[in-house]
């Protein structure tokens, strides 16, 4: 016989009815939205704080902006709430902050994440420090008719190579795609050595190798159409046969290359400073900064070098910068920066890894000022290579025009060229496939705007 | 008992139980309302405007590819580490069972993986199986087991695998514990009728001992099945899915889509329908192992 199971006293006290039901939710949903409220507010209104964002993740580049800070509010007033998400999580910080209603004043991250938020019209006018600072050119980011991004540094990529396994083997550096196969063939004795590194992962690493070698073989993601729109250009006319060209010669260069399945930018530093690797490559210098704080005989064998080039010598551009956050403190942010830019701290951050944060304006890398690190002056060679190559580089969201394309994001956050390599070399599909599901992965993603 | 004690009662009862509910209802239940309302609207990462889709972002979702093969994968790998979790955990227990020496440290020793945290095994596993410095294939090589390394987290054929492995190592633990709990409470008694009936070591263990673990078995399966399913963190520290999709199980796919394509209307969509999964398939194991019935049975 089933019985009845009955409450505890204490329990059958706690009786509803439909007016408490109603007064409760009351309560509950204004105490839910009173810290929203509040915060919002205070975000808005205070003039005299500044929440900073920044990418940085080395503590001599921190320890700088300590310094700047103090100054900062010791001359305006306005404190500086800093933040450090780290490369990985940066975009997602500022995207979930812009989502819950509270962007951040200022952030200093990659141009390129920067130019989706943008797009989203978060990011408020800077053309007037843009004009002031005397930023280049092509350091800029204009959307909607203004500046969005003032540049503070910009990174080209280009390769590294062991000076002195090319002597041993009487090689000459490489220039071209046939050379760079030939060294990398005769230098192959794996696996103790490889001849050079194409890692083969969707990562950001294998990403940028794919349209660093599409841009030296003036090959294209994108065109611009009749109606002035950009348009996935990726498997059309004479471009496929460019982009088919640029994989397979990837392709070829694998063969002299670890697996690199799951490369990501470490490994292509690990895999050169623990001397495994003739050839590797990175976005700016860090593998010379790490070589030397691993390997310290390696180090000066270390010689930077063009990627080969085949149609044109381009250099895939990365630039960062400050972000102003649109509605926020955008006055307070703006002193910040010009203050940070004319502060003489300013080379201080950029030595905080020599010669990887490269300034956005020449003179300052040739200026004295910037020279006087012990770093810089052990490796003079690189800040000649750098200062050859200046304003070769091209930002990917200017490389299919001069119109800014607003669909590089597309390809970009989940690195379809890295899957284009993984998808040939390590999954063994055919040049031209790859290439047409990539478009079409492209186009799918165009559709869903 | 008067009005005025019972009514004082239900005060103590409130103010005893009232924080604690107030933080589950903060910390779980309105993030929890909230994730499943988003999937309701389109609610990209860069405007804090959303507006209401109704069932778009499911449509979207249930006709991708890449869902089904992220279901696909996340089977497998539920399966195959929970598999591995209790085959693990069913050697060590009747292992740390027996009267061996060394068996307290042992016991201690086993327990280990389990409190390390998941960076240190993703990093630890990510060097142990290096195809280049990894003692695993320096071995391999040596003893000519392989002519070339092995590239376990890199390989399409053997990163699935490699990813199960690591996980099972990490969380048969758990399973050992319990195992080990259930096995020293089951009656000596038991064995020694079986024994005096002529059963000998193997058919102990299928007539006593494995009918006697069915309950823990069970609750181990559904417990590290649910975690398995859900499990994020040291699939991404390991491959982040890759290469090539090979390990991109649903919250891999799900994270995808709210930090690469920063679309959090259609990644929580994708965690509804995770939650509708595990919700059919413990109603299913409720209904069709009833473990209450089986506890009683076995008390």
């Amino acid at each position: 016989m089933t019985k009845k199971t009955e409450l505890p006293g204490v329990f059958r006290q706690l009786k509803t009815s439909r007016r408490s039901v109603l007064r409760s939710g009351a309560y509950l949903g204004l105490g839910l939205a009173a810290p929203s409220i509040i915060s919002r507010s205070a975000w808005a209104q205070d003039a005299k704080k500044i929440t900073f964002i920044s990418e940085e993740s080395n503590p001599k580049a921190q320890a700088v902006y300590d310094k700047i800070n103090a100054d900062f509010e010791a001359e305006t007033g306005i404190s500086v709430t800093m933040e450090y998400p780290g490369f990985e999580n940066i975009a997602q910080r500022v995207a979930t902050l812009i989502a819950s209603g509270t962007p951040a004043e200022l952030v200093w991250y990659g141009a390129g994440s920067a130019m989706e938020v943008a797009l989203q019209g978060q990011l408020a006018d800077v053309s007037d420090l843009v004009t002031d600072i005397g930023i280049p050119d092509n350091l800029r980011l204009v959307v909607d008719g203004a500046d969005r991004s003032v540049a503070t540094s910009q990174q080209f990529v280009y390769g590294w190579y062991r000076s002195d396994l090319y002597e041993e083997a009487g090689l000459d550096p490489y220039s071209d795609w046939g050379s760079y196969l030939a060294v990398s063939e005769k230098l192959n004795n794996p696996p103790a050595m490889y001849g050079n590194i194409v890692p083969s992962a969707q990562s950001g690493a294998s990403h940028l190798l794919m349209e660093t070698m599409m841009q030296k073989n003036d090959a294209h993601w994108f065109k611009m159409g009749d109606d002035g729109e950009y348009e996935v250009y990726l498997d059309q006319g004479d471009n496929l046969g460019k982009v088919v060209e640029t994989l397979e010669f990837l392709n070829n260069a694998h063969k002299f290359a670890p697996e690199g399945s799951n490369y990501s930018w470490g490994d292509l530093m690990s895999q050169y400073f623990t001397g495994r690797v003739a050839n590797s490559y990175y976005v700016g210098a860090r593998l010379l900064e790490q070589t030397m704080s691993n390997a310290p005989d390696l180090a000066p064998l270390t010689k930077p070098i063009a990627l080969p080039a085949k149609a044109t010598d381009n250099y895939y551009l990365s630039v960062q910068g400050f972000h102003v956050g649109k509605g926020s403190n955008e006055d307070g942010a703006k002193q910040y920066v010009k203050f940070f830019m004319n502060h003489p701290a300013y080379i201080e951050w950029l030595h905080s890894v020599p010669l990887h944060i490269i300034p956005s304006k020449q003179e300052v890398l040739n200026s004295e000022a910037y020279m006087d690190n012990d770093v810089i002056q052990q490796r003079m060679d690189v800040l000649e290579f750098l200062d050859s190559i200046w304003g070769k580089g091209r930002a990917p969201y200017y490389w299919d025009g001069d119109k800014l394309n607003k669909y590089v994001g597309l390809y970009q956050n989940d690195s379809l060229g890295g899957w284009m390599l993984a998808a040939m070399n390590i999954g063994g599909k055919d040049a031209e496939t790859v290439v047409k599901e990539a478009a079409d992965q492209i186009r799918e993603k165009m559709s869903d705007l | 008992m008067s009005t005025s004690d019972s009514s004082r009662e239900g005060g103590w009862v409130a103010a005893a139980i009232g924080p604690a509910l107030i933080l589950l209802l903060l910390t779980a239940y309105i993030p929890i309302i909230y994730a499943l309302t988003l999937a309701f609207y389109n609610k990209t990462a860069f405007n804090p405007e959303m507006d209401f889709v109704g069932l778009k972002n499911f449509f979207w979702l249930l006709k991708r590819d890449d869902l089904w093969m992220a279901l696909g994968k996340s089977i497998v790998f539920t399966i195959g580490s929970v598999g591995f979790q209790l085959a693990f955990g069913l050697f060590f227990g009747l292992l740390l069972n027996e009267a061996i020496r060394g068996r307290a440290i042992m016991r201690s020793l086993v327990i280990l993986p389990y409190l390390l945290p998941t960076i240190v095994i993703g990093l630890v596993f990510r060097w142990i199986l290096n195809p280049e410095f990894g003692v695993v294939n320096q071995i391999l090589l040596f003893w000519g087991v392989v002519e070339r390394p092995i590239n376990f987290f890199g390989g399409l054929d053997v990163a699935m695998s490699s990813i199960i492995v690591t996980t099972g190592w990490q969380y048969g633990s758990f399973a050992v514990l319990l195992i080990l709990a259930r096995l020293q409470s089951i009656n000596p008694r038991l064995y020694e009728a079986a024994r005096s009936c002529g059963a000998g070591t193997w058919r102990c263990f299928l007539d006593v001992t494995l009918p006697n673990l069915r309950t823990t078995l069970l609750l181990i399966a559904l417990l590290r099945g649910i975690w398995m399913f859900n499990k994020f963190d040291l699939i991404w520290i390991i491959t982040k899915g890759g290469p090539l999709q090979a390990t991109e199980t649903l919250p891999i796919y799900i994270y995808k889509i709210a930090f690469q394509d920063f679309n959090f209307g259609r990644a929580a969509a994708g965690c509804f329908v995770m939650f509708v999964i595990l919700l059919v398939v413990s109603v299913i194991y409720f209904r069709y192992f009833n473990p209450t019935k089986e506890i009683e049975v076995n008390r």
